[in-house]
């Protein structure tokens, strides 16, 4: 029960409280470039939550057997990027060739994602937080990406009604976004401190 | 000195290289088997097709971009003309890379204002303040006296891609400069006031009024709508007068003397030049002309 606790904390932790997005400012080229329309914005989302998913885990293994037993702790960064951007391209071509309709609605983004600074600072994080074990380390990066999707749809959604508005000349288009963002990210400021 | 230092480091760092370089060379195989093994076998024509395209992505063709146009196009040559901003030539090519013949494919459509009242011309009840957007002010009765006339609120002018058409005083003029005849702007007037008409000439002539009413009651609310009195159904078959309101036939549509007389004879000056360089319009007569239909 104390486990299944803690994996439900973690969970909601990554994506109310320390949103990615929110907390930490990464991932938000797509957040704010991919967030025009509500359908591609969740398309984007679920492309963000798998291959958080799956390159979380991944590193996490390469870590956990290669890197902390032959204390190469430094290479760190060039490894995980190796392993990330190998990954996706290989899920992608997998994805191609079996699943062409999945491919049709997020297959263009995950080539533009398996380098984004979600992806890489969440796996960096994990290895920072001194996650142990992989159940935890899945249902973070699950988390996290579903902490993505939430952000980029509310923006979106925001951003769809926003086109109707009556905003003055100056703040329209970037500026207002822009704006927009920052009061989202004050209102999720109110459940900092939660959860730890 | 620096040997020893360099030596140090080499000692250090090798099993960081050695690491770093096995992944990547993991990764590389990976990668080179999967792509032997997984290629998804492309038609060579829809890349052909894909690169002659005009690479605008508008959406004309109905597609989702220029590269399912092209897809769709290889399948199914039906759709060769269906590129708007490419044309004719763009056309012809896609026929060339499937080894088909086309027939002409007609005058090119562009979009017409069927409006040409502006500010001043127009009559309001009350001043709009609400959303501006013509969807949104269509929704209410009463915006502007004339149900059916340019709301000038710009829904056309964000619809398209090419910076064609703009709102000047209150009515959507198309530059036919830059207007490629993608038809985005007539599927977003909420009054569909703007039709694709085919140009057969480099101006056109058409009844620049949309209004159904009788010809008094047009007459009380614009200064330029069409009253229908058919002076210029009398003139030459090109026109035609019903529900109200007279219209150009543009299939038939020729430059003659004839049709010049009848833009000359419209009381309203409703009947105007469209198109590249088209003659400025008539102003139209001060006095009100009393309807005789």
């Amino acid at each position: 029960m104390d486990r299944v606790y803690v994996l439900l904390m973690g969970f909601l932790s990554v994506i109310i409280v320390n949103n990615f997005v929110f907390t930490k400012f990464l991932g938000t080229c797509p957040y704010l470039g991919v967030s025009g329309r509500l359908d591609s914005a969740f398309g984007m989302g679920m492309a963000v939550t798998f291959v958080t998913a799956l390159s979380g885990i991944l590193t996490w293994l390469v870590d956990f057997y290669i890197l902390t037993p032959l204390h190469l702790e430094i290479t760190r960064y060039i490894c995980y990027i190796i392993v990330i951007a190998g990954a996706v391209q290989l899920v992608e071509m997998y994805v191609r060739k079996f699943a062409p309709s999945l491919y049709d609605t997020f297959g263009i983004f995950l080539p533009l994602i398996s380098t984004n600074c979600v992806i890489l600072g969440l796996c960096l994080f994990i290895s920072i937080w001194g996650t142990n074990n992989l159940l935890e380390v899945a249902v973070l990066s699950t988390g996290t990406g579903l902490g993505f999707t939430l952000a980029i749809c509310i923006m979106a959604g925001i951003r769809e009604t926003l086109i109707l508005v009556d905003v003055p000349e100056c703040f329209r288009g970037a500026p207002i976004t822009l704006i927009t963002a920052g009061l989202l990210t004050l209102a999720f400021m109110g459940f900092a401190g939660m959860i730890k | 000195m620096i040997l020893a230092g360099i030596l140090d480091l080499w000692n250090t760092s090798w099993p960081a290289g050695v690491t770093i370089l096995v992944l990547g060379l993991g990764f590389a195989v990976a990668l080179l088997i999967a792509s032997i093994k997984l290629r998804v076998e492309v038609d060579p024509k829809i890349e052909q097709i894909h690169q002659i395209l005009p690479h605008v992505e508008c959406g004309a063709c109905g597609f989702a971009g220029c590269s399912k146009y092209a897809e769709a196009v290889s399948k199914n040559p039906v759709l060769i003309g269906k590129c708007a901003p490419g044309g004719k030539s763009t056309a012809e090519k896609i026929a060339e890379i499937l080894s088909l013949q086309i027939s002409d494919p007609g005058a090119p459509l562009k979009p017409v204002v069927h409006c040409r009242a502006h500010t001043d011309d127009k009559t309001y009840y009350a001043k709009y303040q609400g959303i501006p957007s013509c969807t949104a002010a269509n929704a209410l009765p009463n915006v502007q006296a004339c149900k059916f006339g340019c709301l000038g609120f710009g829904d056309c002018t964000r619809a398209c891609k090419f910076l064609a058409i703009r709102i000047v005083d209150d009515l959507a003029t198309v530059n036919y400069e830059k207007c490629t005849g993608c038809a985005a702007c007539s599927k977003a007037c909420p009054r569909n006031l703007i039709k694709m008409v085919p140009f057969r000439h480099e101006n056109m002539m058409t009844v620049a009024c949309s209004n159904k009413e009788t010809g008094k009651v047009t007459r009380s609310m614009c200064r330029v709508g069409c009253i229908a009195c058919g002076l210029c159904a009398k003139q030459t078959p090109v026109f035609t007068v019903e529900d109200n309101l007279a219209r150009v036939d543009y299939e038939k549509y020729l430059p003659t003397p004839q049709t010049e007389t009848a833009l000359n004879k419209c009381p309203t000056g409703v009947i105007i030049y469209i198109g590249q360089n088209a003659p400025a319009p008539r102003q139209p007569a001060e006095k009100p002309v009393t309807a005789k239909a």
